[in-house]
């Protein structure tokens, strides 16, 4: 699974990627910060259209290490309710040199930040809340 | 034909819930089906150019042609990360 409604579990994501060629290993975690446009943040919460942000993120994996030459990439994203510090994302790249696996993180964080069907909702310390404007993907759009 | 529409993100909000029952005429597209969601709010009408749609596990263009009784996910611009 690559949405995931309870704590992201990084050390699952390491062993799975064990991997004896692999001489570098990079770890990228989103996690909640307490602000946003000069307002406080206090939590948010993070939704998602599962059938296709399932599919895109394995898709943004695959691609990655294709792309970069990696042995492995992995994206698992958050759902629900989240506090303050608390990991949003995270991106596992396993490749032989640390260039290629910095590059390939990057990108992969990237691509689900612009493709994935997830919103973000904030809760300001003033009581309000607002869903943070994202990226368009209708773009994306193929023929059926 | 009844097709339903299930409203993600903002739109979920602006639309006063998560899914809406729509009575389009046989043939209508996707676009129709905006067209009548645009017809039944100010504000969601505005966020609809940058919606995508979906169904099932794709992303599908605005001239597709609906059948009576699919789900069609209404997308808004993406915030993950």
């Amino acid at each position: 699974m690559r949405l995931a409604g309870t704590p992201l579990d990084l050390d699952a994501l390491i062993e799975e990627t064990l991997d004896p060629r692999s001489g570098a290993l990079v770890v990228f975690s989103g996690t909640v910060r307490n602000h946003h446009e000069g307002r406080d943040v206090v939590t948010l919460s993070y939704s998602a259209y599962a059938p296709l942000a399932e599919k895109l993120i394995r898709e943004i994996e695959l691609e990655t290490v294709a792309r970069f030459g990696v042995h492995h990439c992995r994206v698992v994203h958050r759902t629900g309710a989240l506090g303050i510090g608390e990991a949003a994302i995270y991106a596992v790249v396993r490749a032989a040199h640390r260039r290629e696996a910095f590059a390939a993180a990057q990108y992969a964080v990237d691509r689900v930040k612009h493709a994935v069907p997830i919103w973000k909702e904030e809760f300001y310390a003033d009581g309000g809340s607002a869903f943070v404007s994202g990226c368009c993907i209708a773009h994306e759009e193929k023929a059926a | 034909m009844d097709v339903l529409i299930d409203c993600y993100g903002v739109t979920e909000r602006l639309a006063g819930g998560p899914a809406h029952a729509l009575r389009l005429p046989a043939g209508a597209s996707i676009a129709d089906a905006l067209a009548a969601l645009a017809a039944r709010s100010v504000d969601l009408a505005r966020v609809l150019p940058g919606c995508a749609c979906a169904i099932g596990d794709a992303i599908v263009p605005r001239t597709r042609a609906l059948a009576g009784g699919e789900r069609i996910a209404l997308l808004p611009p993406v915030s993950g990360g």
